[in-house]
């Protein structure tokens, strides 16, 4: 039992989103996802992700919570104006070969999905770099959606979808 | 003409950085025959089998440099190194623990355990590491302002009122110019006003709060006038909360 919904990037979102991780190549970024339901009578349901905000590459920022409350606080007010609300969160691991969802974003993830429940997390992954070429990164995202609340039994994760 | 072969050391570590290795050989290559057998030099193999990702090869050429050296500090942390590197925090910490009952005045070594503790969501221990920071240097603003946002994140009321502190003395130190603590007093207040709702609790510093307000809407005045209003508006929704 999935969640019946489509997710469209805009692409000024995404290419802040990658070059903030690509900054910082080092360290672990992340930062909001804003957007709004395109289309709340369309089935299945599209999240239209407009633009993203990046919050911090400092690994003792990240996980602190005075300035992701702020930063939720201020940018939700901020899109406000445009009927934009922050609909889900990206995140990029420090290293290149770590491919898991930490438990920082989850609850981050946590957290949005109570005010906007097709929350979506997106996890920046990187590529090995090719071999005798060391030409740049490339970058491919998975996106984890939660688990829709239907099933009773388990607690909703972040599943990997796609 | 000294500085000839400090400038082969520097390029080497460099070139590693940009995956350049050919030229780290290069330069380990003509270090070795100028200085055999030096235990830096030796630092350096073990550096380049680091940066080829041969982990196994790098720790043994740690333990060899430690046989002889054992309280090569470079060495120790470059262990560390290894185990962040390879994901294993835990192992981590537990060679910077055992670093720092050797190394006890080593700053930069508590301010990369309270990080790594910080990313594991081990609050507590961060902030143990943050007062020792504290102890050792109180007039560094930093350790006081991240002391108060791992007090923070903790939460609860004695947590939040000590946080408030801190955010002051970081004011105080940084001579009200650290936007961060300006908005984590009135955080701190925002919080602890929720916490307390319907009991009388003293209110010493709900001038503090007010002072910091004022400060953060005058620099937002002044520095990014755009986004005056919108930092406005929260402050009001927080002396209201």
């Amino acid at each position: 039992m999935g969640v019946e919904c489509r997710y469209e990037l805009a692409q000024a979102a995404y290419v802040k989103l990658a070059l903030h991780a690509l900054k910082h190549p080092a360290a672990a970024v992340n930062g909001l996802l804003v957007g709004r339901l395109a289309d709340p009578a369309a089935s299945p349901a599209v999240v239209s992700v407009a633009d993203a905000v990046p919050l911090s590459h400092q690994p003792h920022h990240l996980p602190l919570l005075p300035t992701l409350e702020l930063a939720l606080t201020l940018v939700e007010d901020h899109f406000q104006a445009q009927g934009l609300a922050v609909v889900g969160y990206y995140h990029a691991n420090a290293r290149r070969d770590d491919a898991d969802l930490p438990a920082v974003a989850k609850r981050v993830g946590d957290h949005i999905f109570r005010y906007f429940p097709r929350a979506a997390v997106l996890l920046v992954a990187g590529q090995r770099e090719a071999r005798g070429g060391g030409e740049g990164e490339q970058s491919r995202c998975r996106c984890s959606a939660i688990h829709q609340g239907f099933i009773k039994k388990l607690a909703s994760g972040w599943i990997r979808w796609k | 003409m000294h500085a000839e072969w400090t400038l082969y050391e520097q390029v080497a570590v460099a070139a590693m950085d940009c995956q350049r290795l050919d030229v780290a050989k290069d330069c380990i290559g003509v270090l070795s025959r100028q200085f055999p057998g030096s235990a830096r030099v030796g630092r350096l193999e073990a550096l380049l089998f680091e940066a080829k990702g041969d982990w196994a090869e790098a720790e043994r050429a740690y333990a060899l440099i430690l046989e002889t050296n054992p309280f090569d500090q470079i060495v120790h942390k470059r262990k560390i190194a290894i185990a962040k590197a390879q994901g294993d925090m835990s192992l981590a910490v537990d060679y910077l623990n055992k670093y720092l009952e050797l190394f006890m005045a080593d700053h930069d070594a508590w301010r990369e355990l309270a990080e790594i503790y910080v990313s594991l969501q081990m609050y507590k221990q961060a902030a143990f590491c943050y007062e020792e920071l504290i102890l050792a240097q109180p007039t560094i603003p930093l350790y006081h302002l991240a002391y108060a946002e791992v007090l923070y994140t903790l939460g609860g009321l004695e947590n939040l009122q000590t946080a408030k502190k801190y955010y002051a003395s970081t004011i105080q130190l940084t001579g009200g110019k650290n936007t961060r603590a300006l908005f984590g007093v009135c955080l701190c207040s925002a919080a602890i006003s929720q916490l307390t709702k319907g009991r009388n609790k003293e209110e010493e510093s709900s001038e503090l709060q007010s002072l910091a307000a004022e400060a953060l809407m005058k620099d937002y005045k002044r520095r990014a006038p755009s986004m005056e209003a919108l930092v406005a508006g929260m402050l009001k929704n927080m002396k209201l909360s």
